[in-house]
């Protein structure tokens, strides 16, 4: 590991201004930044220790939630409100990682989280995400794990969070604060898909935190559920996932929130199965028609073709368990 | 502390080589010196790139090239990078350097086969020789062919002086003050100073759960956490578990359900059963084994260990 300077502030006007230093990266759990400051992937002159910032609560209120950017997996997971009103979130990052990784990591931390391409973990390979302009080795390569959507022929790495695919599917808000300000953003404006610059992955500005996520409640909120294939039962980064969320009345389904992991260079939200299951009955019919128009604009490698079909059916899958239909 | 985990890699741009153009017998012995080596190394040629490991196959791997290293068309270059990353030897030439390399490495070889002082840890003697005894190696078996016209030796990478901090580590009741680096892992603290070598570095990178501690009562992975991080925290290791001579609850039950073969993932798993037990998560046998599947174990000791955390459980 490359040698870095280290400071630990203690509020948040400190924290901004070190990380408005050039070369300044925030720590949080460290189950990112650490494993890949070893690996060499990502080599910062500044490290900024965020674990003396007052920033884990999670706030309570009868609209909505915020959850501190420095809560943990585990509290935001185990916390019995989220899992009543939010039971996608929960679900979701208990399925990923492991124990003590989710003890670890913190809810902001997982947002940032950078991708598994073994091209990108490997410092011998030609990757443009950690070395800009030196090719894509996936493209080429061997693409098993890798994205079928959103990819350019600069990059086609995947979004490795689970977490992300549940906040995007209850359309959560995520806040940033900088020396210059506060601002809001839906998370489904915080990702950026590759083009030619995959080294960029959020719309993030330097020297900007996340201080919380904020979840609203809505009639889709509470049902909703998460489902994820994956190589082995536990511990593994997702094949496909899906998050969905359903507005039942009556019978009919009124709104849908279809969101994947897994298959996407950021988590994919599947706008075309939510049309398709809009004012339809909540049958199974219904959701196996829907799960279908997934990833119609799908570019897969021979290696992970098989995305796209797990894909519809981890859909399918999710959809009969949050509609409650058998 | 320098992390001084994996191999070191010795990186290789040689014109005209490649596997098929080998003399007989020659990668055979190039694997032997390796594993004498602890390293592993990359060739480069204008007929591809092979990563050369002392007991797996040659493999074709992605392009380094060559301009990245700053090594022209018409040269030849040898870098040995440590366990850290460091370039820690960097030479070019125009001379080709394919015909002896593999005699560099029996030389380096020998180097390491020399008595280590006493006063080394094995694995710094290890770190040092690979570099020190490979550097030598390199250069005198190049003797004869270099041209006066060469470059100099490339400039290692040379990283900012580090910075040292004065800690104070909370380890199972005992404070301990230590100087370190901010890059310096808690479980390298806890191994290499507080000689608590209990906790294990498997994969050293979040993947097998060897290294599993508690800090402030829950269970993380000390590979990944930094020791400045976890300062004022209360830090609990294997040999903390026991209250004095009595061995705690999931101790004794892994005696009793002979919970390992060869032992090195046990007291992870030891201590990541400890916490899920007295947070209640260990309440079926599907829960259990979702919630141990952060600490792997290469014998497959598994249906003992789930035995051990419900026996220890009731």
């Amino acid at each position: 590991m490359n040698p870095f300077s280290y400071t630990r502030p203690v509020d948040e006007a400190e924290a901004l201004r070190a990380l408005a230093e050039p070369g300044a990266v925030a720590l949080a759990g460290g189950t990112t930044l650490v494993d890949l400051m070893r690996l060499e992937v990502m080599r910062p002159s500044r490290v900024v220790d965020l674990g003396g910032l007052p920033l884990d609560k999670i706030d309570v209120s009868s609209g909505s939630i915020t959850i501190g950017a420095l809560a943990s997996n585990t509290a935001v997971a185990d916390h019995p409100e989220i899992k009543a009103r939010f039971p996608v979130l929960a679900e979701a990052i208990d399925a990923g990682a492991s124990g003590q990784i989710r003890n670890m990591a913190s809810i902001g931390g997982n947002l940032m989280m950078r991708t598994r391409c073994s091209y990108f973990r490997d410092t011998a390979s030609p990757c443009n995400k950690r070395t800009p302009g030196s090719g894509c080795s996936a493209q080429d390569g061997y693409a098993r794990m890798h994205a079928v959507v959103g990819g350019s022929k600069d990059c086609i790495a995947a979004h490795p969070s689970d977490m992300c695919v549940a906040l995007l599917a209850l359309d959560a808000i995520v806040h940033v604060k900088s020396a210059r300000g506060e601002r809001a953003l839906p998370i489904g404006e915080l990702h950026t898909l590759p083009g030619n610059q995959p080294n960029i992955e959020t719309t993030l500005q330097a020297g900007e935190l996340i201080t919380g996520i904020e979840l609203r409640d809505a009639p889709f909120a509470k049902r909703s559920r998460y489902v994820k294939a994956r190589d082995r039962a536990s511990f593994a980064f997702a094949l496909a996932s899906a998050a969905v969320a359903l507005d039942i009345a009556g019978g009919t389904i009124r709104d849908a929130r279809v969101a994947l992991g897994g298959v996407g260079t950021k988590p994919w939200r599947e706008h075309a199965v939510e049309a398709a299951l809009h004012d339809k009955p909540a049958s199974k019919a219904t959701f196996a028609a829907a799960a279908k128009v997934a990833l119609a604009d799908a570019d897969p490698r021979a290696d992970n073709a098989f995305k796209i079909e797990l894909a519809r059916r981890v859909i399918a899958r999710a959809l009969v368990l949050a509609g409650g239909v058998s | 502390m320098q992390n001084v985990s994996g191999p070191c890699r010795v990186m290789a741009f040689a014109r005209g080589w490649s596997p098929e153009r080998a003399a007989p017998g020659e990668l055979a012995r190039i694997r032997a010196h390796l594993r004498g080596l602890a390293a592993e190394l990359v060739f480069e040629s204008e007929h591809g790139t092979w990563l050369c490991r002392p007991d797996d196959e040659l493999v074709a791997i992605a392009p380094l090239g060559r301009a990245r290293f700053r090594v022209a068309d018409d040269e030849d270059a040898v870098f040995v990078v440590d366990p850290a990353g460091a370039v820690r030897f960097a030479h070019c030439q125009h001379a080709p350097i394919r015909d002896t390399l593999a005699a560099a490495l029996e030389q380096a070889t020998d180097v390491m086969l020399a008595q280590a002082p006493l006063h080394f840890t094995r694995r710094a003697w290890l770190t040092t020789c690979v570099v020190s005894g490979f550097a030598l190696a390199v250069l005198s078996a190049c003797k004869q062919k270099v041209d006066p016209s060469d470059p100099p030796p490339l400039e290692a990478a040379r990283p900012p002086l580090p910075q040292e901090l004065d800690i104070v580590l909370d380890v199972n009741g005992t404070k301990h003050p230590l100087r370190v680096e901010p890059r310096v892992s808690l479980l390298d603290a806890l191994r290499e100073r507080l000689q608590l070598t209990g906790t294990k570095k498997g994969c050293d990178a979040g993947q097998c759960g060897a290294c599993t501690v508690h800090v402030a009562g829950k269970r993380v992975l000390s590979c990944l956490t930094l020791a400045v991080s976890v300062q004022g925290k209360p830090i609990t290791t294997i040999e903390g578990l026991a209250r004095g001579e009595q061995l705690h609850p999931l101790q004794l039950a892994f005696i009793e359900h002979d919970g390992m073969q060869c032992g090195f993932c046990t007291s992870g798993q030891i201590m990541s059963g400890a916490a899920i037990l007295s947070e209640g998560r260990a309440t079926d046998d599907a829960a259990i084994r979702e919630q141990m599947s952060g600490n792997i174990c290469r014998c497959g000791a598994y249906p003992n260990i789930l035995a051990a955390i419900k026996a220890a459980r009731s």
